[in-house]
């Protein structure tokens, strides 16, 4: 029987291929091109509160602008792995600021993270409850008896019985399902009748762009407070040492927000270009419909304006809720402050 | 190199055959294509944004690699430790099985927390998922071994440690290997966990990030295209190490049809 | 032409273990089976061998010849009695070659494990694959070789581990006769060239006469020492020699009793 000879050299070659991925992979580990800034500028990270959207259009136009550059910061989006992330993260002081939601936001004060929110990006909810024709829906009272998805939130199944109590429906007559954040599929896939989540500046956009012409109530038209969908959050700490660099941030953003109203496809084009998943159409839509929430109603008022009736309102409707254990407008410091807006504060 | 092309083809024929009843379950209208795109739908997807994919791909397949590469190493140490060591063993191995109960997504936020928006968090992902099958065949590998070719290296001169190294971890290796395959295949999973439990910063970060993405985007198609990636990267993963394994441990392979 | 392996005068038991040869006293060992029970494995057992001499042990199966090769080695300590040997080293039953190291590195193993190169080790090895008749085959892997290459390679690497006693645990019983006969035929050679201490264990009466100077008979377990034959006839000897045949059925006559005495 003849010796088969040992194939060395194969284990040579083999080997070396293990080597060269190796060291490959350990190059990919240092290939994080971060941009180049001045020596003056100042590393500031925002945490988005959900992958890169049209909601997030001031951020990425004053970023492509150099405004911030011009204000000595140099700001670095990051895309959280969810949505609760981002004010976790920022409480531990691993980022700078976080853009989230304001009902997020008085969760996480009453369980006591010292964090405040400094401007409204969006100035009212953008959550609604969606419903395709074919379920027969026109209003919150025709919820009765069906179906809803949510996604899963514990505000959003509260703001679901306010809705469903002020049309003069019995909660109980609605059945409730956590569809997760596919909310659309879930509508079409025919599983539920209507879904509580979606953003009337997206999910409703999404289908009325594939031709479903959805019904589409926003929250605060049935019956909830209004809010803030969409506020910077940074913590107390800063707010009371970095003024400075808040106020440089604001006026920055307030900069790049003025860049989106003038020209909402550019603006599209850098939120496509932060995330490939971004449709250029869905998006340039998402900003047009947008605008004028992100504007305070009162014109006198600067861009990022928090109200605080408003607030007030809200906060008790949570505590009413049993969603928060204490009182928000009464416990410490308020969960928001207009301080740094431009033309504002001290 | 013809024969193992005709190997391949139950698979091809089989897989054919599975995508034909798919693109006719969406074309015959049974199902939405939101929910369930067709293939030729997201084969022209896949074309269209290649770019896209490549570079996502690059990414996953650099996790992939140093991520699996690191789990066998750790698990292979962590192993031959265990077998060397009793009170290590007692110590450690009801842990090592805890920690495959340990819920990702618990932990995402604190690995970002301790290593930042880079790929060390998706690293720690991947090994956490994949050591242990390594950890497991290493240690039944080495109780294994013969002992009477133990006591023949005593009898040789040989040391512990130098009964280790000529007798005992050679002989474990292709358990160890096959370890090794199961941990690969868990891998290509664990990098899309690891990139959907994990914050990140710029706009590629891997397939499972782009799925997702994709998913809330409502690019179905695009979605299914990079989840058929990688699909197909695991299976060249698995057999890229069949064949390491055939050339490091020819030992463990038996040339069938050979007479003795 | 008839050689003689080296014998050497009778000298103390100290200067025996200490210049390679072996010694057991009165040695006694008994394990536990797998219920748990203890079961006597030796029981009394004297012998010496002196340097450069071939000790045959023959004996009926399960009477404690292994265990006796492994208590010369120093894997088990008696439970009464001594055992003063020099370094030995076992060539088991089963050849345990490393499936994993060609022919040659394993022929080499014992070098490697005393701190050889690998280079050294392997050159030294391959110097006597020749001799073995392994030539060409020094890269082959241990599942690419006959029973019989395999049991000569594990010959050449007990050989090559340099001790001055070497254990042989029946390490003819598992070849062909013809294999068998050239192998008989190597080893006395290597021993005319490297004189060693051999305790050979076999069944096979007839090739521990062939080969031995002297022959232990052991009973059945526990085993006993039954008988000690000293086989002084010149070598080279041949099976069918009159010497041998009576010799032979001296040593089955021993057997027979031992069995006898149950």
């Amino acid at each position: 029987m003849r010796a088969t000879p040992t194939s060395a050299r194969a284990r040579t070659v083999v080997s070396l291929l293990i080597a060269c991925a190796c060291a490959a992979a350990l190059a990919a580990c240092g290939t994080k091109q971060d941009t180049i800034s001045p020596p003056a500028a100042k590393p500031f990270t925002v945490m988005l509160d959900w992958f890169p959207n049209a909601d997030h259009a001031p951020l990425y136009a004053a970023i492509s602008h150099g405004y911030f550059d011009q204000v000595g910061l140099d700001v670095r989006p990051i895309v959280p792995s969810e949505t609760a992330e981002p004010l976790k993260l920022l409480a531990a002081g691993k980022v700078d600021m976080a853009i989230s939601y304001e009902p997020q936001l008085l969760l996480a004060r009453d369980q006591g993270l010292k964090l405040v929110s400094i401007a409204a990006l969006v100035q009212r909810p953008l959550t609604s409850i969606i419903a395709l024709p074919s379920a027969h829906v026109q209003k919150v009272a025709d919820l009765a008896g069906k179906r809803v998805g949510t996604a899963g939130l514990a505000y959003q199944a509260a703001e679901l019985r306010t809705a469903l109590q002020s049309a003069g429906v019995s909660p109980s007559s609605v059945q409730e399902a956590d569809v997760g954040f596919n909310l659309v599929g879930a509508m079409l896939s025919g599983k539920v009748a209507a879904t509580l989540g979606g953003y009337w500046n997206y999910e409703a956009l999404q289908l009325e762009q594939m031709h479903k012409h959805p019904i589409v109530i926003p929250v605060d038209h049935a019956g909830v407070p209004s809010y803030d969908e969409l506020v910077l959050v940074v913590r107390s700490e800063e707010a009371r040492l970095d003024g400075q660099d808040l106020r440089a941030f604001l006026q920055a953003l307030t900069r790049g927000a003025q860049q989106v109203r003038s020209n909402p496809a550019a603006a599209a084009a850098l939120i496509v270009k932060a995330n490939p998943a971004a449709e250029m159409k869905l998006q340039t839509a998402s900003i047009e419909k947008t605008l004028p929430a992100t504007l305070p109603s009162n014109k006198s008022n600067p861009y990022g304006w928090q109200d605080p009736s408003a607030w007030a309102a809200f906060g008790s409707w949570m505590l009413a809720h049993g969603l928060i254990h204490s009182n928000p407008n009464t416990a410490g410091l308020p969960p928001f402050t207009n301080e740094f807006l431009p033309g504002q504060g001290i | 190199m013809t024969r193992r092309l005709l190997h391949a083809l139950p698979a091809a024929a089989l897989a054919l055959a599975l995508v034909g009843a798919w693109e006719g379950y969406v074309d015959l209208g049974l199902v939405n294509p939101i929910v369930l795109p067709a293939p030729h739908e997201i084969a022209s997807v896949a074309w269209s944004n290649a770019g896209l994919l490549a570079a996502n791909l690059e990414l996953t397949a650099q996790e992939v690699g140093l991520g699996v590469l690191l789990a066998l190493l750790f698990g292979f140490v962590l192993g031959v430790l265990i077998h060397l060591s009793p009170a290590l063993r007692r110590a450690v191995y009801p842990l090592a099985v805890g920690s495959q109960a340990v819920p990702i997504a618990l932990i995402g936020v604190l690995l970002v927390f301790w290593w930042g928006f880079g790929v060390l968090p998706k690293l720690f992902v991947i090994v956490l998922i994949c050591f242990f099958p390594v950890v497991v065949t290493t240690v039944d590998g080495l109780s294994a071994v013969d002992p009477d070719q133990l006591k023949l290296l005593r009898t040789l001169g040989a040391s512990r440690w130098q009964a280790l190294r000529f007798g005992e971890l050679p002989a474990a290796v292709p358990a160890a290997l096959s370890g090794a395959r199961i941990a690969l295949a868990v891998g290509v999973i664990g990098a899309y966990i690891a990139e959907t439990s994990t914050a990140t910063s710029g706009p590629y970060a891997g397939l499972g990030h782009q799925i997702n993405a994709d998913i809330n985007g409502l690019q179905t198609p695009r979605a299914y295209a990079a989840a058929a990636v990688l699909f197909l990267f695991a299976i060249a993963c698995f057999y890229t190490l069949a064949l390491a394994e055939r050339v490091l441990a020819p030992w463990a392979h038996r040339p069938r049809g050979e007479s003795r | 032409m008839s050689t003689q392996l080296k014998s050497r005068d009778r000298a103390t038991h100290e200067s025996d273990s200490t210049r390679g040869g072996v010694a057991l006293q009165g040695v006694s060992r008994a394990y536990r089976d797998r219920g748990g029970a203890s079961v006597a494995a030796l029981s009394g057992v004297s012998l010496r061998a002196t340097h450069g001499e071939l000790l045959a042990v023959v004996g009926p199966s399960g009477c404690g010849k292994t265990t006796l090769l492994e208590l010369i080695c120093g894997l088990q300590r008696p439970d009464e009695g001594t055992v003063a040997c020099g370094p030995a080293v076992l060539m088991p039953q089963r050849d345990l070659l490393l499936p994993w190291l060609s022919a040659l590195d394993n022929a080499a193993l014992a070098l490697r494990i005393a701190g050889r190169s690998r280079r050294e080790a392997r050159a030294d090895a391959g110097a006597l694959f020749a001799e073995l008749g392994l030539d060409g085959f020094q890269r082959a892997r241990p599942h690419e070789l006959s029973g019989g290459m395999r049991q000569r390679v594990a010959f050449l690497r007990t050989l090559l581990s340099r001790k001055p006693v070497l254990c042989l645990d029946e390490p003819l019983s598992a070849l062909d006769a013809i294999t068998r006969e050239e192998l008989r035929d190597w080893l006395c050679g290597a021993l005319v060239r490297e004189p060693r201490t051999v305790v050979l264990v076999t069944h096979d009466v007839e090739e521990a006469i062939v080969l031995a100077d002297r022959v232990a008979v052991l009973s059945a377990r526990p085993g006993r020492v039954l008988a000690e034959i000293a086989v002084d006839l010149p070598r080279p000897r041949t099976p069918t020699a009159p010497a041998v045949i009576a010799l032979r059925q001296r040593a089955l006559h021993g057997l027979r009793e031992g069995a006898h005495q149950l």
